[in-house]
């Protein structure tokens, strides 16, 4: 369920709701297949009407419309004076719409969600977002290890230092904390050069919407590839369209995250089906234009070998991930000094620093050569051994005795002996079954590897 | 017989009576097991697949036991940067955190937990098959289910070199290994692998490669 009227939310219905729940609630409701494209057309009413009074809208979905205001505060006075003449005009063709004024879309989006009663005006914006949820950001795969750190409200995640959040999130992260510091997204305006464009001719005139289907893929399709070779990915597309008759219409859309060519083309389609209905273009549409009315530079270069799909394809599994079992549990690791295979991992979570390493390249003498062990305990186990005249002969694993077919050692390390520590040695050891990394410190035995 | 290709990591063994040589590689799509004791080699094995892998993007490892140790990988030939340890050793989220690492990345080596269920394993496969990422499940005791795996490997025998009474140290191993499944067209097979720890697992050659029950 995307959305139903007060009756059927008085019988309990709510949206998120999945059809049969919905319709046990309230059997004598009818209920209808989300068609956006409608919606999009029938929203063309009100888009013109909310242009009317603000001419630099633009549309996020059917039914959501973004504006900037400065110029229009200076034109209409102060902030109410534009809010109030924005709801009486849209009330007429649209009643119980939500008004939100704020700094930056995000801020103005929840603010409009929030006024429930009337148009909501944020003075301090800043203050309006802290006690937001972090759910809000609706960046799924971070939530829940927010939450998990303790980060419950925006407010949290703004008063943690951006630098942390950068490099333990990547591009993700800093998005978020830019968006709970009140800083909405930061698109660096590209110097936009007159050849990303694409635009197609129709003849005869496009009006139905099956060809408007194939021309708005196609023309999506071409954009996203003109913008792609200088690594830029548009938020905000202006479509316009020329009638048979010479007329001109256009829309700017826009995405929270850059578009994808299936999300461009749906939203190519709503536009011009909204037109055609609205009567918008008389005759047919004989020429359309897509063109970015911005471009953001996300990402850092890859190397040749690497795939940017892949780099967020894993990034979003390794979230995920986290959010499942915590950032403690998705590591990485890297070499640096030391003796035993313990001492020569440096784990680190992965998003973070690797930190200070010790040098691997200094001697370490007493080191294993290789191979090394594959399965390293995190604390040494204790392990049995059966040993005749210095010798091993039996280890026990599991419930069984396995007689000893070779060994190596002892390389004994002297051990922190200022701390106490006592020497140990190290035998490596093989029965039929695999070979073993064992310590021996004072008279015990201790598994430290298995070379599975 | 033909030596492995240490630049693809694949180990290709001419089998017998077939045109084709059996290929133990982590292939995208597909499912490959490793079963055996701990001490078989075969962790060590599953790492030396995502060798190729690692090459040109991202491998995970699914750590049920939390013993991974990197230092086999590195000496495997992947990269330190390439690679994540993801350590999980319950085995409620398992199946989600296998198949969010499945969806991201395009080979994966996971340990299988006790009491995974059969159906668990066969979605994880159609989501590998899905996704074309390659998937090696290591239980950690007991078997995989025949019908989820496209090769089963498993150990029957692990011979060190090197070590003798006290003298020398573990430089080589040679595991004897069984391949079944369609992924060796069905016809079981016997094959012998050296691991000296500097390289990529590889074929032994000299070996007859028969198949299990012409061996002795």
């Amino acid at each position: 369920m995307v959305a139903a009227t007060p009756d059927a939310v008085a019988a309990g219905v709510r949206v998120g709701m999945r059809r049969r729940e919905a319709e046990t609630l309230c059997p004598t409701a009818v209920t209808l297949v989300a068609d956006r494209g409608a919606e999009a057309a029938a929203f063309e009413l009100v888009a013109q009407t909310i242009e009317a009074v603000v001419p630099r809208m633009e549309l996020a979905a059917p039914g959501l419309a973004y504006m900037p205001t400065a110029g229009a505060v200076r034109y209409y006075g102060t902030e109410e004076a534009l809010v109030g003449k924005m709801v009486a005009a849209v009330e007429v063709v649209a009643p119980r719409g939500r008004f939100g004024l704020a700094d930056g879309p995000f801020a103005a989006r929840l603010a409009a969600d929030n006024a429930v009663d009337g148009p909501l005006i944020v003075g301090d914006t800043a203050l309006f977002l802290a006690g937001l949820d972090v759910s809000t950001l609706g960046i799924d795969e971070l939530v829940d290890t927010f939450r998990w750190l303790g980060v419950g409200t925006l407010g949290d995640l703004a008063s943690l230092p951006r630098a942390a959040i950068a490099s333990r999130f990547g591009p993700v992260g800093l998005e978020a904390h830019r968006i709970a510091s009140g800083e909405d997204r930061s698109v660096e305006p590209r110097r936009i050069t007159d050849e990303i464009v694409a635009e197609d001719f129709f003849d005869p005139p496009l009006d139905d919407f099956e060809r408007a289907a194939f021309a708005a893929r196609a023309l999506a399709g071409r954009l996203l590839a003109a913008v792609a070779p200088i690594g830029a990915k548009p938020h905000r597309v202006e479509v316009e369209a020329e009638s048979a008759l010479g007329e001109m219409r256009s829309r700017t859309w826009r995405s929270a995250h850059a578009f994808s060519e299936v999300e461009l083309a749906e939203r190519v389609r709503w536009q011009i089906r909204a037109w055609v209905e609205s009567g918008g273009v008389p005759g047919g549409i004989v020429r359309i234009r897509l063109s970015p009315a911005d471009l953001s530079d996300l990402g850092r270069q890859l190397r040749l070998d690497e795939d940017a799909a892949s780099e967020d394809d894993a990034r979003r599994a390794l979230s995920r991930a986290q959010g499942l079992i915590g950032p403690d549990a998705v590591l990485q690791a890297m070499p640096q000094g030391g003796r035993d295979p313990g001492e020569r991992i440096h784990w680190y979570r992965w998003g973070e620093q690797p930190g200070a390493l010790l040098d691997p390249e200094a001697p370490w003498p007493g080191r294993l050569p290789e191979p090394s062990p594959t399965l390293v305990p995190p604390e040494p186990r204790r392990f049995e051994v059966e040993w005749e005249g210095g010798f091993p002969v039996r280890v026990r694993l599991g419930t069984r005795w396995e007689p000893v077919l070779g060994w190596a050692g002892p390389w004994r390390q002297t051990g922190r002996w200022w701390e106490g520590e006592p020497a140990a040695d190290r035998y490596q050891i093989v029965t039929s079954a695999g070979a073993f990394l064992c310590e021996v410190r004072a008279g015990k035995c201790w598994l430290v590897g298995v070379y599975d | 017989m033909e030596r492995a290709s240490l630049l693809t990591g694949a180990a290709r063994v001419p089998s017998f009576g077939s045109d084709a040589p059996l290929s133990i590689t982590a292939e995208p799509g597909r499912v490959l097991g490793l079963v055996g004791p701990p001490g078989s080699g075969l962790t060590r094995l599953g790492l030396s697949l995502l060798a190729a892998p690692s090459a040109t993007g991202m491998v995970a490892v699914v750590d049920v036991r939390g013993w991974l140790c990197p230092i086999a990988a590195w000496e495997v030939g992947i990269d330190p940067e390439r690679l994540v340890v993801v350590r999980c050793p319950d085995r409620r989220p398992w199946l989600q955190v296998t198949a969010s690492l499945l969806e991201g990345f395009p080979a994966v080596l996971a340990e299988v937990p006790t009491g995974v269920r059969d159906s668990d394993l066969r979605r994880l496969a159609a989501l590998s098959r899905a996704r074309r990422s390659a998937l090696v499940l290591r239980p950690v005791s007991g078997d995989l289910p025949a019908g989820v795996l496209h090769l089963r490997v498993e150990s029957t025998g692990v011979r060190w070199e090197g070590v003798d009474r006290g003298h020398g140290a573990l430089l080589r191993r040679r595991l004897t290994l069984r391949a079944s499944g369609k992924g060796a067209r069905g016809i079981e097979q016997v094959l012998e692998m050296e691991d000296d720890g500097s390289h990529a697992v590889r074929l032994v050659p000299g070996l007859a490669a028969a198949p299990a029950g012409l061996a002795g």
